[in-house]
């Protein structure tokens, strides 16, 4: 099972220290990215449909 | 035969009452609460039997998992008997209805959820990414993960209903075909029989299963999250 003791056999660099998909930190920072895009998507989206009246002028 | 094949899963009532809540009350009365250091046969053998199910399901947890224990007994215990008590003929089954057994699942699943957030939030949330994952299929999984997150109530909940209903109606079925096979053919009426008494014996064991899979899939949603 991960983790902090098995995370210590990774040496990442860079962006890839906070974005993997084998430490525990890593994983964690890669769902909540993924969420986080879905939802401004979705918020930006939304928001979009709601004004046309402005989009129009 | 149409109307009679669905009247037993109607809510009861008497009197323009509904006592589906003495029904769902009524398994309670079959578990006496020990009085005494030695009790009777039946608390012994209930005792011995609970004691046999909690060392089985609560090996694999730790202490927090542990603090469950009580919970998942009285949810085997409440499903188990609540289906068993169901074969007896023209009584109701709560665990038929749809409404019962979500508000069982849906508690108990958000529980185990909201306890892995708050105690063990980096495993909990880092959890929705299988360790291991090729980079372009990182969003994918992530998104997959988190809708089968949320299906697991609704699978639990219907798991139990469509097993019981399912079975409560084959029983419904058979019996009456075997009625009406009587006095057609008595040969293919014995047959008909036969199957019945089969079936029952198997309500009889997926009652129990399906008790266990229940509270079993309840203990390792915690699992994961303790």
């Amino acid at each position: 099972m991960a983790g902090p003791e098995t995370d210590a056999q990774f040496h990442f660099t860079g962006i890839r220290k906070y974005f993997n998909s084998y430490t525990l930190t890593g994983r964690m920072n890669c769902v909540l990215a993924t969420r986080g895009g879905i939802a401004l998507l979705l918020y930006f989206k939304l928001g979009s449909k709601k004004t046309p009246a402005v989009k129009a002028t | 035969m149409n109307e009679n094949l669905f009247a037993s899963f109607a809510a009861p009532s008497m009197m323009g009452l509904p006592i589906v809540v003495l029904i769902v009350m009524f398994p309670s009365i079959l578990f006496p609460t020990p009085s005494r250091l030695i009790n009777n046969r039946l608390i012994s053998i209930q005792q011995w039997l609970i004691q046999l199910t909690s060392k089985q399901m609560l090996a694999i947890h730790n202490q927090k998992g542990r603090t469950w224990a009580l919970m998942l007994m009285s949810l085997i215990l409440f499903i188990g008997s609540t289906n068993l008590l169901g074969l007896l003929p023209h009584s109701f089954t709560p665990t038929t209805q749809l409404s019962m057994n979500l508000g069982m699942a849906i508690p108990l699943w958000a529980g185990t959820v909201i306890t892995g957030l708050r105690y063990k939030t980096k495993a909990s949330l880092a959890h929705f990414l299988p360790q291991g994952t090729p980079l372009p299929l990182i969003p994918m999984l992530v998104v997959i993960e988190t809708i089968s997150l949320f299906i697991q109530p609704m699978a639990l909940a219907v798991r139990l209903t469509a097993n019981i209903t399912a079975g409560h109606l084959l029983i419904h079925l058979i019996g009456g075909a075997t009625l009406a096979l009587i006095n057609i053919s008595a040969t293919t009426a014995f047959i008909t029989f036969i199957i019945l008494i089969l079936l029952t014996i198997l309500e009889f064991a997926v009652a129990l299963i399906q008790a266990y899979v229940f509270t079993l899939l309840v203990s390792l949603y915690l699992h994961d999250n303790t």
